[in-house]
């Protein structure tokens, strides 16, 4: 009989301690989870009706119906993450190389200036560098603000601490014995690195890279300095939207975004595993 | 084999430093000059604008509104994951990475989106507000924009999934037989929390804290959007002052006091930590 009571008083503390542990979950995938249901609500009259949750007279009407300045920044936002993660990988790679394997006196600092836009909030980040184009530009008289070029400038700048984080933390566990076997029997050094060292690292680039995209693909704090009218990503013009009027199209598009950031982590899932994901990265790479 | 590996650090260092040291040398450097408004600066080196800052009871409150609401968006981050890194670290079955996955998926999506589904839950008439009602726990619906709490929330969705995915590597470095070394000893299960894995992951924990305490102090999305131009924190002060007010030195000098700031409470609370474990309150 005791024995029966202790049982069913530990079951009961489990349940009660996975009924807290999902709370978490609720408030970080309720909104979410909101956003695609709501986005197939039917049209009506009213826009109230129209932000009906759960959704009624199920259509996708609203997709059919997103306005093509929205379309643009989202073309804009996925094709400026996309250049920002691919040079975030051309300048973090070489820099954790040389971090991890060189051995010069100001290292620590050095490593510092990396994390420097991890440390420095975004928002001083952006307006610091629309100050420096302005500089920039009365000196040359080309401007980069509202270009792809100061956009690009401005979310590398931030995406590349997190591949020099993910790569770095691969390489420290990284038996250099495999780069000197491949050495002994033959390969050039950069026969080695290329052969050896870079497959290993792999899904560290992968990691960063996929960081680097998010960070790039969801900012609003830098580009809404670096954008111009009529040249805007993604978030800035929702980041607008809402401060305006309330359409119900953006739910829509809202959605299609959620479905690339899916998208995203899938493909580097399908790369390199999310195993390799989270142990090279989120946690590593913020620090 | 000898290959200087310092020479690949030269481009990406000097860009990167570059980018740093210039940007914020031409904007940190405009907070010691006048501000005439409409984006023009006088050419006198002065202290104006800090004598402003430290005089005016409506930017001292910006600052004591940003310090509150990163502190408890670290402790309520810290109160609401842990238990989810510690049911995750401890799980031995494909849920665990399904489980995870979840968190990173919330993570990666912009609170810019998020916050239509956040509109939509906490209308006056939307799902929230309806049980809340009904319930009678509250007798008017309950708001979380333009008020402070809005703003934790906010600033929770972006810093709860970090904080799960830190914890979890926490948690994973506490071996789980010191854990059922204690329970066969006959430590109560909240005992165990409490004397094994909390001391353990105290250091853990306190990284954790002052990390998302960091991420909070400079947020500026989420607080903006949640803070509904009613809760000014200093981030949103910063943006405002310059694209609104178009003064570009007194939002340095609002940015510069928010670098200090956050500076000098790592610092502070990096010597705190060194004091408990000298005096061995904590442990490792």
């Amino acid at each position: 009989m005791r024995f029966s009571r202790h049982r069913s008083t530990r079951l009961l503390g489990r349940l009660c301690f996975y009924a807290y542990c999902s709370l978490s979950y609720i408030f970080l995938l309720s909104p979410i989870v909101v956003v695609i249901a709501t986005s197939l609500n039917g049209p009506s009259s009213t826009s109230e009706a129209s932000f009906k949750f759960p959704p009624e007279n199920l259509s996708l009407h609203w997709y059919w119906n997103i306005p093509s300045a929205q379309l643009e920044a989202l073309g804009l936002s996925f094709g400026l993450a996309l250049v920002s993660a691919i040079f975030a990988c051309l300048l973090g790679v070489p820099a954790a190389l040389g971090l991890v394997r060189s051995n010069l006196p100001g290292k620590a600092l050095i490593a510092a200036v990396f994390r420097a836009p991890l440390q420095i909030p975004s928002i001083v980040t952006g307006i610091a560098l629309l100050q420096l184009f302005y500089v920039i530009g009365d000196a040359t008289g080309f401007y980069w603000q509202g270009t792809l070029l100061g956009l690009a400038i401005g979310h590398i700048f931030v995406a590349t601490p997190f591949v020099v984080g993910t790569v770095t933390a691969i390489l420290q566990r990284f038996d250099r014995r495999l780069e000197e076997a491949a050495v002994i029997h033959g390969a050039t050094p950069w026969r080695a690195l290329r052969r050896v060292t870079i497959p290993v690292i792999m899904p560290g680039v992968y990691a960063g890279a996929l960081y680097a995209f998010m960070v790039s693909f969801g900012d609003v704090p830098i580009a809404i300095f670096l954008t111009a009218p009529g040249f805007v990503t993604y978030p800035v013009e929702i980041f607008y939207a809402l401060e305006n009027d309330f359409d119900p199209s953006l739910m829509a598009s809202a959605t299609l975004v959620i479905f690339i950031c899916l998208l995203a982590l899938l493909v580097v899932q399908k790369a390199v595993g999310l195993d390799a994901l989270l142990k090279s990265g989120g946690t590593g790479s913020t620090r | 084999m000898y290959v200087r590996w310092w020479l690949l650090l030269i481009p990406p260092f000097v860009i990167s430093f570059t980018l740093v040291a210039a940007s914020q040398f031409v904007f940190l450097e405009s907070s010691f000059f006048k501000d005439l408004g409409l984006g023009r600066i006088g050419d006198e080196f002065v202290l104006d604008n800090y004598v402003q800052f430290v005089t005016d009871s409506f930017f001292l409150r910006a600052l004591w509104v940003t310090i509150k609401t990163s502190g408890l968006a670290a402790l309520f981050t810290l109160i609401l994951g842990f238990p989810v890194a510690y049911m995750i670290a401890r799980m031995r079955s494909q849920w665990a990475m399904i489980l995870l996955a979840g968190i990173v998926i919330s993570t990666f999506i912009t609170i810019v989106i998020k916050v239509y589904g956040l509109i939509v839950i906490f209308s006056a008439n939307g799902m929230f507000n309806q049980a809340l009602l009904g319930s009678g726990l509250a007798s008017r619906p309950f708001s979380i924009f333009g008020n402070t709490s809005g703003v934790v929330i906010g600033l929770m969705h972006f810093t709860l999934g970090f904080g799960v995915l830190l914890l979890y590597s926490i948690v994973q470095t506490i071996p789980k037989s010191l854990e059922d070394a204690a329970q066969i000893h006959g430590a109560k299960r909240w005992r165990v929390y409490y004397r094994v894995i909390f001391p353990l992951a105290l250091p853990g924990i306190t990284a954790m804290l002052l990390m998302v305490f960091n991420m909070c102090m400079g947020a500026f999305t989420s607080a903006a959007l949640l803070g509904g131009g009613r809760v000014f924190t200093l981030p949103v002060l910063i943006q405002r002052t310059v694209m609104m007010d178009i003064k570009y030195s007194l939002g340095a000098t609002i940015a510069a006091v928010l670098l200090v700031s956050v500076i000098a409470i790592n610092i502070l609370s990096i010597f705190l930590v060194r004091r408990m474990r000298a005096a061995h309150l904590v442990m490792v």
